[in-house]
């Protein structure tokens, strides 16, 4: 990360085990940002808007799509929406692999879709690599 | 019921009508016929009558006319005056053949009459021709002498009074016979219009009859029309019903693979997880056993190295599998999910071109793989026809009986507005209770000795169910399978596209 103030990486996963794994894998590839954790996308939108988060610093967003309360792609319809978090990059990061809801996402403006890969070791591989991504990619001041 | 009985019923009536009709019609023409005849016989019987009545008088004149020649005769002595007494004896033979003639039957009463008339009329003529040769003689006085005996007097009376008679008496038969033929006439009549009136009256029926029955005809066919209507809306939201139900079975099936693969991944992961943790507590282990064995428990050491790699093992496998389970439900549901395009497709150059595609297994297997002449062409999605039939023929290829050389003989035909196919094969055949299992998900029949999830047959037959065609076995065991299609010729979408 070359930018001055650290990025903070908010993961919005409702799974806790996915959330685990994919925390595990990321620092295996030595990314050490700050990770925050939402397990719903209410919360996260809360903080996402909130004064806090405005103080922060740059953002960047895994996104899974399907939340309890509502579906990634309602958040990513509101993130993109509003003036100071449509910069932030956002990575869908979801099992689904249904190509409809793929283009949907791009076109509401997503940076990254990954489909999580069911067999452990490419998981394993796949978050890896997206942690080496994440250590190299600019990210803009929020 | 009800209607076909009423039906049989007016049925039967319009016969009876048309044989009325027609027996009105005869009796008309018959009765015309017999009464125009009896008129003519009137007519020819009047006609005598009157010539008959007329041959009478003549023969009352023609004595009439020998007394007044007589008696001229007698009152001048001239001869002159004789003339019609000669003339009316000229007449007389002819006169009485005409009367007889026309007398009738000789038992008749104007025949004794006629007899009597003309026996008159001889003692008439008998007393003149008597006076008439005693005053040529020159006996005039005794000529007088006989007139005044009122012999010549009394057969005149004799023959008026017999010739009256008879003129009376044809008279009166011409009034009867005159009245006969009137009355005969006006029965004519009446027959003629009874007759006109029931035909009338018939053909008024008839076309009552006709009309009921075309009124009936009309609501017949409107009923049909409406049960038509009703049971083509019926079809159709039954068809929309099954449509949604299908559609929500595809859903179904898609959430809940995508949600049971997350957990999936966490089962999978942590295991790796616990794996790699495992091979950190195996190389602290084998250092510990190198150092300082006395440390190690045998306990620990069997679980180090036997029980957690096996349980680890276990839960691999049997994750790696429910992995596969969940992409074939996917892949089925997905399948559901994609839009059919409808194109033209050569079933012979597909299933030649299959038949490549595998040609090393079927070397493999000593076998061969044949397209029947007469392959139809049908117009369906050319990717899922082409799905089932590769998973046919392979299934056919793969549980190939060793012992014998395979043959896969794909046919097929025309039928009206569908297609059939036949993919049959010698293989090991299939018993008969699996012939609905193994078109069921994750099911298999016979030997377990060739690997499979027991997808392909319910991947079929989803794939030939969505195609709006229908799939049939026939099989024994040790002899070899048929698998029977249906399509239809042209694929017609059952609804609209749910892809979204």
């Amino acid at each position: 990360m070359n930018t001055q103030r650290p990025v903070t990486i908010v993961m919005i996963e409702d799974d806790g085990g996915h959330a685990r794994l994919i925390e595990k894998n990321v620092r295996r590839a030595g990314v050490n940002n700050e990770i925050r954790h939402f397990a719903d996308g209410t919360s996260a939108l809360a903080f996402l808007q909130s004064q806090e988060a405005a103080a922060n610093g740059p953002m960047l967003i895994l996104l899974d799509l399907n939340l309890p309360d509502m579906t990634g792609i309602d958040i990513l319809t509101v993130l993109k929406a509003h003036e100071r978090l449509k910069r932030a990059p956002v990575i869908v990061l979801t099992t689904t692999d249904d190509k409809v809801e793929i283009q949907r996402c791009y076109d509401l403006g997503c940076n990254v879709y990954i489909t999580k890969p069911v067999d452990y070791e490419t998981f394993a591989t796949a978050i890896r690599q997206l942690g080496l991504f994440l250590s190299v990619m600019q990210v803009p001041d929020a | 019921m009800a209607t076909a009985h009423s039906g049989a019923l007016t049925d039967r009536k319009e016969v009876l009508l048309l044989l009325l009709g027609f027996a009105a019609l005869v009796a008309v023409g018959g009765s015309s016929i017999w009464l125009a005849q009896r008129n003519a016989a009137f007519s020819d019987q009047i006609a005598q009558t009157l010539e008959f009545r007329a041959e009478v008088r003549r023969m009352l004149v023609l004595a009439q006319n020998a007394e007044t020649g007589q008696r001229g005769y007698l009152l001048t002595d001239d001869v002159a005056y004789l003339a019609p007494y000669d003339a009316a004896l000229a007449d007389r033979s002819k006169r009485t053949e005409r009367v007889l003639a026309l007398a009738g039957p000789s038992e008749g009463v104007q025949r004794e009459r006629a007899d009597a008339l003309l026996k008159a009329v001889a003692a008439k003529l008998e007393e003149l021709a008597e006076t008439v040769a005693l005053q040529r003689q020159g006996r005039r006085d005794e000529a007088l002498a006989l007139v005044k005996t009122d012999r010549g007097r009394e057969a005149m009376i004799a023959v008026r009074r017999i010739a009256d008679e008879m003129v009376a008496h044809e008279d009166a038969q011409f009034a009867e016979r005159s009245a006969a033929s009137d009355l005969s006439a006006r029965w004519q009549l009446a027959v003629v219009l009874l007759g006109l009136l029931l035909a009338a009256g018939l053909a008024y029926g008839a076309q009552l009859l006709v009309r009921r029955q075309a009124r009936e005809i009309k609501a017949a066919q409107a009923e049909l029309k409406a049960a038509n209507e009703g049971l083509e809306a019926a079809v159709a939201e039954r068809t929309s019903e099954l449509v949604s139900a299908n559609q929500e079975i595809q859903r179904f099936a898609y959430i809940v693979s995508h949600d049971l693969r997350a957990p999936l991944v966490n089962v999978m992961g942590f295991t790796s997880e616990l794996d790699a943790a495992r091979k950190e507590l195996k190389e602290q282990f084998d250092a510990i056993a190198e150092g300082a064995p006395e440390l190690l428990r045998p306990e620990a050491r069997l679980a180090v190295e036997e029980d957690l790699p096996e349980a680890i093992g276990f839960i691999r496998t049997s994750t790696s599998k429910m992995d596969r389970l969940i992409n074939a439900i996917l892949k089925l549901s997905r399948e559901g999910r994609r839009v059919v395009t409808p194109e033209t497709i050569s079933i012979a150059d597909m299933v030649t071109a299959i038949a490549s595609t595998m040609h090393q297994q079927t070397a493999a297997a000593n076998a061969e793989i044949v397209a029947a002449a007469g392959l139809p062409v049908l117009v369906s999605d050319r990717l899922a026809i082409e799905q089932i039939m590769q998973n046919l023929i392979e299934n056919a290829v793969k549980y190939l009986d060793r012992s014998r050389p395979g043959r896969i003989v794909v046919s097929g035909r025309r039928r009206g507005a569908f297609v059939d196919f036949s993919i049959e094969d010698n293989g090991r055949g299939i018993d008969a209770k699996d012939h609905e299992r193994v078109f069921e998900l994750f099911r298999r029949a016979g030997a377990q000795d060739q690997p499979g999830e027991g997808l392909g047959l319910a991947f079929v037959r989803a794939t030939v169910r969505r195609l709006g065609g229908s799939i049939r076995l026939d099989s024994e065991p040790g002899r070899g399978s048929t698998f029977h299609l249906t399509f239809p010729a042209v694929y017609r979408p059952q609804s609209e596209s749910q892809a979204a």
